[in-house]
């Protein structure tokens, strides 16, 4: 067991120095959100009087909507690196050490859990320079941490289990995005439940991204509604363990 | 196993998909000490067999023991004991050379205070000193291909595992890289285990040369053990037409007029030229054109040589080496290198 948290350890810390040292990396976590936090506010500014729609202005309402997508892209195509590993031939010599196969993974996994973490912390901060407040301050950013650290550890996870069975660029990329696009659509993320038609406001509920979003939203605008963020936390504690248990299991059967 | 034996194999066979034979029931030994070479063109089985031997694979049937364990029953004592280099460099682009070797110090739960002396060691004796903290995606082939080495070698492993250690180099980088193979076997004293499809380097490299072929071992033993079976020297014959069915008819024709003849060994064809064993190739190149003479058989050429690795490979198993290279990629092959990347 104390193998395995080293082992963890040292790959996290391989994983991160990787990522701080790419410029576009850096640049893109910073510019991206900042891109669509502008471009959609002003795409559907007029939004904002609508009735239904929770907060003061569509940004207001979009925002929650901004840090939850960027975790999840970021966690989705956590698989690459690990793709990238396979191919240079990385990872074989990895896994000809007696290095803990199922750190491999947890180290990915971590790694790309503490990226989601800074990238929304990011979106938090352009977020509050544009005008957005959070409703329950300090102690609900916490919590809103906490949930999407937990949609980023599910899709991490699954993204990294995935690229096992898929092995191949393509299908990885055209697979993950064929995945979190509808996921995401699939959501109350643009639109206010009310205002979406019935299928879609059914689908939802069987939709990790939509749990995390209304958490998310609810700290920010309205404060600590209880009975949600329950719902919320028991749903993402169960896709995370599912997944988790997905990616090491491909990586203790597939993994060569 | 005896003693010194620090790998023996027991029928070692590795089965893929589609019922290719990639290895077929092999067995040998490696003694302690000893650099030793599989010898063989690609897709002979010499990727498959180290996978087996270093445990990223699971041999279909029989085992191994490598440094005093089974591959099969003990895989996590092997991968400690054992260094791997893949033909594939396995070097972190994105870290410096310390980062990437001080991270597989840790991987062999090596303390802090030995990774930083052995990591100062080995820089050295692969000649990085002075690189350390430069980016790998700034070194050449041959730096990466020396700090893939070194990686193998942290944790002072009984057996080091080069597979196609200087494929893709430049010939000079290759000379310069045998020097450091050379070095580190004597200077750590690690057996090393290595496959090529380069003659030249498991002449310069191995004290014993196994020669493999479509998944079986033909021959072991040094290469002038394996120079010396062909019993003399080879005498070339090339013929004074270009077409290849004008080559075949030579071949054809000359090598029956030979065969038999008490002044020749053995004959085999090789890309429409004649190799034929003789004992003393001063008294038989004259008994040579005097038969193929008397039969009207024009020859272009003779040449006569001690016998080479590549003449050795011929010998046992029909064909040269190099021809190997050149001939369109056979289906089998094609299908053992789909194998092979399925299960990379």
């Amino acid at each position: 067991m104390t193998s395995v948290l080293f082992d963890t350890w040292y790959i996290v810390l391989r994983d991160l120095r990787a990522r701080i040292r790419m410029p576009v990396f850096i640049f893109i976590s910073l510019f991206q959100p900042i891109l669509w936090l502008v471009l959609f506010t002003q795409i559907f500014k007029s939004l904002g009087n609508m009735s239904g729609l929770e907060g003061s202005s569509y940004l207001q309402f979009f925002a929650p909507g901004v840090i939850v997508m960027t975790v999840l892209f970021s966690s989705a195509f956590s698989g690459f690196a690990t793709l990238m590993d396979m191919d240079a031939g990385v990872l074989a010599k990895m896994m000809a050490t007696p290095v803990t196969r199922v750190s491999i993974i947890t180290g990915r996994v971590i790694a790309t859990v503490l990226t989601g973490i800074v990238q929304a912390l990011i979106v938090f901060v352009v977020a509050a320079i544009m005008g957005v407040h959070v409703e329950t301050g300090a102690p609900g950013v916490l919590l809103v941490l906490l949930l999407v650290a937990l949609l980023g550890m599910g899709f991490a996870a699954f993204s990294n289990g995935m690229v096992l069975l898929l092995r191949r660029q393509e299908t990885f990329m055209a697979v993950i995005n064929l995945i979190t696009m509808p996921l995401m659509f699939m959501s109350s993320m643009m639109m206010p439940p009310q205002l979406l038609p019935n299928w879609l406001d059914t689908v939802r509920q069987f939709n990790p991204v939509d749990y995390t979003i209304v958490g998310v939203r609810n700290l920010m605008l309205t404060g600590y509604v209880w009975s949600d963020l329950w719902k919320s936390l028991a749903v993402l504690c169960a896709f995370a363990a599912a997944m988790v248990a997905f990616g090491t299991m491909m990586f203790r059967t597939r993994a060569e | 196993m005896a003693d010194t034996s620090v790998i023996a194999t027991y029928k070692l066979t590795k089965v893929f998909s589609g019922d290719i034979r990639a290895v077929d029931g092999i067995d040998f030994e490696v003694n302690a000490g000893e650099i030793f070479a599989f010898l063989g063109p690609n897709g002979a089985g010499k990727t498959t067999t180290i996978k087996m031997l270093n445990t990223l694979l699971l041999p279909t049937s029989g085992t191994a023991t490598v440094a005093g364990f089974d591959i099969v029953k003990n895989p996590a004592e092997v991968r400690r004991r054992v260094g791997y280099a893949a033909q594939d460099v396995g070097v972190d682009e994105h870290a410096t050379g310390r980062e990437n070797l001080t991270l597989y110090g840790h991987f062999y739960r090596l303390d802090s205070k030995t990774v930083k002396q052995r990591v100062k060691e080995l820089f050295e004796l692969v000649g990085l000193t002075g690189d350390e903290n430069r980016m790998v995606s700034t070194y050449s082939g041959g730096m990466r291909k020396r700090l893939d080495l070194a990686m193998g070698l942290i944790h002072q492993p009984q057996v080091i595992f080069l597979d196609e250690p200087t494929t893709g180099l430049d010939p000079q980088t290759r000379v310069h890289l045998w020097d450091y193979i050379n070095k580190l076997a004597k200077t750590m004293g690690v057996t090393i285990f290595l496959t090529t499809h380069y003659m030249e380097e498991a002449d310069h490299l191995a004290d014993r040369i196994a020669i493999i072929d479509l998944g079986k071992i033909m021959t072991i033993g040094t290469s002038d053990e394996l120079k010396k079976s062909i019993g003399g020297d080879v005498v070339t014959l090339t013929p004074p037409v270009e077409k290849d069915e004008e080559r075949q008819e030579f071949v054809r024709r000359a090598e029956e007029a030979l065969s038999g003849r008490p002044f020749v060994a053995q004959t085999k064809p090789a890309d429409g030229e004649l190799a034929v064993y003789v004992k003393d190739g001063g008294a038989a190149i004259p008994a040579i054109m005097q038969t193929l003479g008397s039969q009207g058989i024009e020859v272009k050429t003779i040449s006569m040589s001690r016998p080479s690795l590549d003449d050795v490979f011929l010998k046992y198993t029909g064909r040269t080496i190099r021809a190997q290279q050149g001939t369109p990629t056979t289906f089998v092959q094609l299908k053992r290198q789909q194998n092979r990347r399925r299960t990379r």
